[in-house]
């Protein structure tokens, strides 16, 4: 894509000493780190429909690099999950500029997508969002044990690859849950039911920025995304919050808060 | 512990609850139901806690892993928290652990939160039959019975 190229070009003469995005190579689509104008990385760039998580790889070089900027090409998920990283001290913002692009009307068909833009959008045109809940719905018109049973059934499938977590862009903790032997135990595969997913989901409430890529990376077809989707739902309704949409108001779990924020709970 | 005591209960119908109770209210009120002699059912195995914002919703999925019909949280009133604020993280955690465990199919009376003062011995002896009594309507936990009937993972 020209536009990106002439993008790339800008940033790194002005505001940034690297540009983080994709390339495609020989079929495949990667992530690459492009630091020269005179790379041929660049004349490889490529936004296409392929998906990573741009800003797990961020986190990992502004770390890297106490002293670099790094531009980067974001999707609308992709800038949630930069927002909700620098308000979790994982990222200075300071150091990122962001490329806003948004996504085409089949590509937020296909993911489902709640919000397939960025706030600024340099490459691309703004369509409506494709909010995909027939699942959820599905599941919540089933009575407790029903419900129980259905849910079972899904996590009996799990091989506990750990693919959810390792895509996952808001996940970022040195010491797992997940490896934690008190909380789940090695070696025992389906995960005993419900304590591998719900401390996922729990560990969610208040991050997930619902870019569905747990579920993309699934092997055994597991519908992550709603149960994380819930816990944003939840989060939403309980608590009044949203990740990822405000630069500055931090997860109600993140800190104790005030009186008046308990005000409106049962 | 809870592994130890997961097969055995003191109670005549075999609900078991697991009450977290905090150090400076809810236990200082279980203490004055027992002193003042108050009547409630045996079914609840407590555990003492510092703070209720110390309860990570992780111990609550822990209990009900290994075999609880139900958990009690129960603490300070807010506003008269120990450490200020701690029951703050509470109520607020306790709404998403709620919902989470609704949604995953596991009944909302099996987890109850509950604010006990010092000074509330009665309030705890009745938090106690009450919540009792609902468990008890619900039955044992779907968890508990799959676990006891050994069905589930193959150890690799």
């Amino acid at each position: 894509m020209s536009g990106l190229k002439e993008i790339i070009r800008e940033k790194l003469g002005n505001d940034a000493d690297a540009f983080l995005c994709l390339k495609s190579e020989d079929g495949a689509v990667l992530p690459v780190l492009i630091s020269d104008v005179g790379s041929p990385d660049l004349e490889a760039v490529e936004v296409g429909e392929a998906r990573y998580p741009l800003p797990k790889i961020l986190a990992g070089l502004l770390a890297a690099y106490p002293d670099k900027r790094f531009a980067v090409l974001v999707r609308g998920c992709d800038e949630r999950a930069v927002i909700e990283l620098s308000k979790l001290e994982q990222m200075d913002l300071d150091r990122v500029v962001m490329v806003g692009l948004a996504c085409t009307t089949e590509e937020a068909e296909a993911c489902g997508c709640p919000r397939p833009y960025p706030n600024d959008i340099a490459l691309g045109e703004k369509v409506e969002p494709a909010p995909g809940r027939e699942i959820i719905a599905e599941v919540e018109s089933l009575a407790d044990r029903e419900r129980m049973e259905w849910w079972r059934e899904q996590f009996s499938r799990c091989i506990k690859c750990y693919g959810c977590r390792n895509i996952c862009p808001m996940c970022f903790c040195k010491d797992c849950s997940l490896e934690n032997p008190h909380l789940v135990e090695p070696g025992v595969i389906p995960p005993e039911f419900p304590s591998f997913h719900i401390i996922r989901a729990l560990d969610m409430a208040g991050r997930c920025i619902d870019c569905g890529l747990c579920e993309e990376a699934c092997p055994a077809g597991i519908p992550l995304r709603s149960l994380y989707r819930k816990m944003q739902e939840i989060m939403a309704d309980k608590l009044g919050y949203r990740a990822g949409e405000s630069l500055d108001e931090k997860s109600p779990l993140s800190f104790l808060g005030t009186e008046a924020d308990l005000e409106k709970l049962e | 512990m809870m592994a130890e005591t997961s097969n055995e209960t003191s109670s005549p119908d075999g609900i078991r609850i697991l009450a977290f109770l905090c150090n400076w209210c809810s236990y200082a009120g279980a203490d004055l139901a027992g002193v003042s002699r108050l009547q409630y059912p045996a079914n609840v195995l407590d555990v003492r806690v510092m703070c209720t914002g110390t309860i990570s919703p992780y111990f609550v999925i822990k209990a009900f892993q290994e075999g609880m019909d139900g958990v009690l949280i129960a603490g300070c009133h807010i506003g008269d928290c120990h450490y200020l604020k701690g029951n703050y993280m509470t109520a607020k955690r306790f709404q998403v652990l709620r919902e989470a465990l609704r949604f995953l199919g596991l009944e909302e009376g099996r987890l109850r939160l509950e604010w006990v003062s010092a000074a509330e011995g009665e309030k705890y002896a009745e938090v106690i039959r009450s919540f009792t009594e609902e468990v008890r309507a619900l039955g044992p936990s779907p968890l508990r019975e799959r676990r006891e009937a050994g069905a589930g993972a193959v150890k690799a």
